[in-house]
């Protein structure tokens, strides 16, 4: 597996690079602003591009930008956006040209590295990861006549889990309760919420965060 | 909600705002003045003003008269005595004493005509040294203003009291004939060239009649008298244009003074705070860290277990420094505000809040980057109280222009009785509002709700 970063902090681009390398992921390109990022990735066609959201010359959310001009550029090129502060209106920007091969995460979940790899796989494999405290930021919001309010706290959080690209197996695990009432959960969601019921990991997020992320459109 | 105060302003009184009525004696609910009264006799009559200023007319004649023997006699020894020095602390007594009659000669033309003139006087020296308050005084041209008003008093209500007093009389006289012929007797009356006898009260009627007329002409010449003298006070006793506007620059400028000095202190509050959460937070963390991990390499090799555990503990250490690192770093200065304004921002506020948030953000473009600053953590402060004492099951945040203000709201439906406290989030915000000429305001009755309102001027 192939991955270009794009991160100014040379120490921690440094500190991606080798922990990539030990979970045997080569790097084939680094950048260090956001402009640079779509003709790296033009010119590697890598599995995976990792972009730092504040990055030089703006210093805001260079890589944010940069990240969607790739996605425009080559559709469906998996990234994962990595930012010191998740804010749900950067998540909702980056899946709003398609969820498939997005991610979006805290920095510091880069710690934990088993899951952190596991994620890298997951979204260079055309999946869905957003961090759960984004999912928790759109599920704190309230609008008038919400639907939301209709769920049963133990729907919320199935839902919560959902959208971050969980299975049934994995939310079963989660909650300490069998898949068959996950299921039963999951279709009560997708009633009251009037979401078409859709199979597969990443349209069931993608699903949900079109829900959720509704309120920005 | 526990630290809010209610009506925390600015410096005090909120800027003037567009359209709203300045002052005056002529707002609803107060007296109305000589200058700008009904016109008809009846309505003239029934008014209060028109009898104060009638009886002021009449008897203002005895002030001026004394003011006027006070002042020549007090001004000519004093000039005579100037020569021995006496003159001088004489001069220095009387300036005082004609001050203190041109403030007691205020509140009369107030109280009698409902016309108000504010003093006119510059601001007192700072200084204690009461030479330099008497040269201040004699320094100042509305005191010299004062002595020419007290000195021309006499004139004027000699004036005002003979034509008063023949006017009245002989509206009273026409007016009351009935019963003066009925106590007196009978009576020749000449009126003009007209001359007839009335032996009875009955007779004496139509001379009540012409007494009405008389009256209606009496009310005008008292009025006119009125506003003419009101005039002469608002002249010599008010502030002239330049004077006023001094007045309102001086004013503005203590404000301004007020409120710089709130800001900074502020700031320095905000500095203190922070160093404080460094110290006290991301700085013990790490360094409990770089213990775990000196443990561990010790260990490394004997006890290669306890190491694993010494190292997760760091593991975790590290990690929960950089949450608070965060938590501090969005604290000072939320990144997604420069990036993408308020409605992103107090987006993310609110879904990080317990309770359910409303936002509702109505700008048609974004606001200068102080306002937008100073709205995000009034918003902020705000819910973090409504999350801490308001024991709120909702809460909404509205960010709306109206006219040439942003003005931000957050309501919550909790328990309400907000309390005030000196140095809390929410005055040091108040003050920071303060620093661009806005005002918060908090308004928190016992059982709720809770509105916490911001007016921040902008112009874009």
């Amino acid at each position: 597996m192939r991955v270009v970063i794009a991160e100014d902090s040379v120490l921690l681009r440094e500190g991606l690079v080798r922990l990539l390398a030990d979970a045997a992921i080569e790097t084939v390109a680094t950048v260090g602003d956001g402009p640079g990022l779509p003709g790296v990735v033009e010119e590697h066609e890598p599995d995976l591009a990792i972009v730092d959201v504040r990055m030089p010359p703006s210093f805001t959310d260079e890589g944010l930008r940069a990240a969607l001009a790739v996605r425009e550029r080559r559709p469906g090129t998996p990234i994962l956006v990595l930012s010191q502060y998740v804010e749900e209106r950067y998540a909702t920007d980056l899946i709003g040209g398609g969820a498939e091969g997005v991610g979006y995460l805290l920095k510091e979940r880069v710690s934990d590295v088993a899951e952190f790899i596991d994620a890298v796989r997951r979204i260079a494999a055309g999946g869905t990861v957003i961090d759960p405290e984004v999912i928790g930021q759109l599920l704190g919001r309230r609008r008038a006549d919400d639907p939301l309010e209709a769920l049963t706290p133990r729907e919320r959080e199935v839902l919560g889990l959902m959208a971050q690209g969980r299975s049934n197996g994995a939310i079963a695990e989660g909650l300490v309760v069998t898949e068959g009432a996950v299921e039963k959960h999951i279709s009560n969601i997708f009633a009251k919420l009037d979401l078409q019921p859709a199979q597969g990991g990443h349209r069931r997020v993608m699903a949900v965060l079109a829900y959720l992320g509704r309120a920005d459109a | 909600m526990g630290e809010l105060s209610s009506g925390i302003g600015g410096a005090g009184e909120p800027p003037a705002r567009a359209g709203t009525p300045g002052g005056g004696a002529t707002r609803a609910g107060r007296a109305v003045s000589v200058m700008d009264g009904p016109w008809h006799p009846a309505a003239m009559a029934r008014s209060a003003v028109t009898w104060t200023s009638a009886l002021y007319l009449a008897v203002s004649f005895a002030s001026g008269l004394t003011w006027f023997v006070v002042l020549v006699a007090g001004l000519s020894v004093s000039l005579a005595t100037l020569i021995i020095w006496v003159g001088f602390p004489l001069l220095a007594l009387m300036m005082v004493a004609w001050r203190f009659g041109a403030r007691l000669e205020r509140r009369l033309v107030r109280t009698a005509f409902g016309v108000a003139i504010p003093d006119p006087y510059r601001p007192r020296p700072q200084s204690r040294n009461p030479f330099a308050r008497l040269k201040a005084m004699a320094a100042d041209p509305a005191t010299w203003k004062d002595l020419v008003y007290l000195g021309l008093l006499f004139p004027l209500t000699l004036v005002e009291f003979v034509v008063s007093a023949f006017t009245w009389a002989l509206t009273g006289t026409l007016l009351f004939m009935p019963l003066i012929v009925l106590f007196g007797g009978g009576m020749e009356i000449n009126l003009g060239r007209v001359t007839y006898w009335s032996g009875n009260p009955f007779e004496a009627l139509p001379v009540s009649a012409v007494g009405l007329v008389v009256l209606a002409a009496a009310l005008y010449v008292t009025r006119g008298m009125a506003i003419a003298h009101a005039a002469w006070a608002r002249l010599m006793l008010g502030a002239n244009a330049s004077q006023a506007e001094n007045r309102e620059l001086r004013e503005r400028t203590a404000h301004l003074r007020a409120s710089r000095a709130r800001g900074v202190d502020a700031a320095e509050f905000e500095r203190r705070r922070i160093e404080r959460d460094l110290h006290d937070g991301a700085q013990q963390r790490l360094l409990a860290v770089a213990m775990d991990i000196g443990r561990a390499r010790a260990k490394l090799d004997e006890d290669p277990e306890g190491a694993r555990a010494l190292i997760e503990q760091a593991h975790a250490g590290t990690k929960e420094a950089i949450t608070e690192l965060r938590d501090l770093a969005r604290g000072i200065y939320p990144a997604i505000l420069t990036d993408r304004g308020l409605d992103p921002a107090l987006s993310g506020l609110a879904g990080r809040a317990p309770v359910p948030v409303e936002v509702d953000v109505d700008l048609p473009e974004r606001p200068p980057a102080a306002v937008e600053s100073i709205a995000y953590f009034i918003v902020a402060e705000a819910l973090a109280n409504i999350a801490k004492y308001a024991r709120a099951t909702r809460a909404s945040v509205r960010v709306a222009r109206e006219d040439r203000w942003v003005v931000v709201e957050v309501i919550d439906n909790g328990v309400g009785g907000a309390v005030a406290r000196a140095g809390g989030g929410l005055s040091g915000l108040a003050d920071r509002a303060a620093t661009i000429d806005g005002t918060l305001i908090v308004d928190s009755p016992p059982g709720g709700p809770t509105i916490v309102r911001a007016d921040l001027p902008c112009t874009w």
